[in-house]
């Protein structure tokens, strides 16, 4: 993957908490300085909740969909 | 049930709903509300077990409608609740049942926005990753991609995507 897509992927892991020990203090340090890092994982994190709210709204118009089909 | 769920959400919550919804409809006419408020009912538990099931790991040991139903009984009694409140209220003409508290974060319908303006392939493959909790496996199959890795790949680019639009939000925020 390009350096770019190795990020994002490292600060996914990150953000779940799921990179080796060692490497999850070292991307907290590097947080801790790198103001362009911690836009990115702002942003990330952003974008996770923008699909949380994509997706209930999906689920929604299914159910609603099942609804009409079973018992509308 | 739970796994049946996420590898085929389409007829696993129609069998769900087939056998809810009627037995909520029943509980809940007999509780004062009407079809409508049963149906709200229904699918708001639904999606509270969908989440529950993707983000907390869920699985039921009781049936899936034993627990449906008692988030359904706790939401009619709080939405019952409500409703009485709100009668009391206008009766001693106090209006100001909401408070208006500010709202510092970005609004939902403009961060769905960006989701929308991903295109049907980044949409389709974010979302179904993210929200509705299915395998990169799977993914890759009902995409046509060779390979989990090729899937892996295209779903780190179209969160990067995503990354970037929604950041250009944050930091418009801040200018202004």
């Amino acid at each position: 993957m390009r350096p770019l897509l190795e990020e994002v992927h490292l600060l996914e892991a990150y953000a779940e908490g799921t990179l080796p020990e060692e490497q999850q203090l070292d991307v907290a340090v590097r947080l801790l300085w790198d103001r362009d890092l911690q836009q990115k994982l702002a942003g990330q994190q952003l974008a996770y909740r923008a699909l949380r709210l994509f997706g209930r709204r999906q689920l929604r118009a299914e159910l609603e969909a099942i609804h009409v089909r079973l018992f509308g | 049930m739970e796994a049946a769920l996420l590898t085929d959400r389409a007829q696993t919550l129609e069998r769900i709903y087939a056998k809810t919804y009627p037995m909520v409809r029943h509980y809940v006419r007999e509780h004062g509300g009407s079809d409508d408020d049963a149906k709200d009912l229904v699918q708001e538990a639904l999606i509270t077990y969908y989440e529950k099931v993707v983000f907390e790991q869920l699985t039921l040991t009781a049936s899936v409608t034993t627990y449906l139903m008692g988030i359904c009984k706790n939401l009619w009694r709080q939405e019952l609740a409500k409703r009485a409140r709100q009668t009391a209220l206008t009766d001693t003409h106090a209006d100001l049942a909401e408070d208006p508290t500010p709202d510092a974060e970005p609004p939902t319908a403009s961060l769905m926005a960006f989701v929308e303006q991903l295109g049907e392939t980044c949409k389709s493959i974010l979302v179904s990753f993210y929200y509705f909790g299915q395998r990169l496996e799977q993914i890759a199959t009902e995409h046509g991609y060779r390979s989990v890795r090729s899937a892996t790949v295209q779903k780190f680019k179209c969160l990067e995507r995503l990354r970037r639009a929604v950041s250009h939000l944050t930091i418009e925020q801040f200018k202004s």
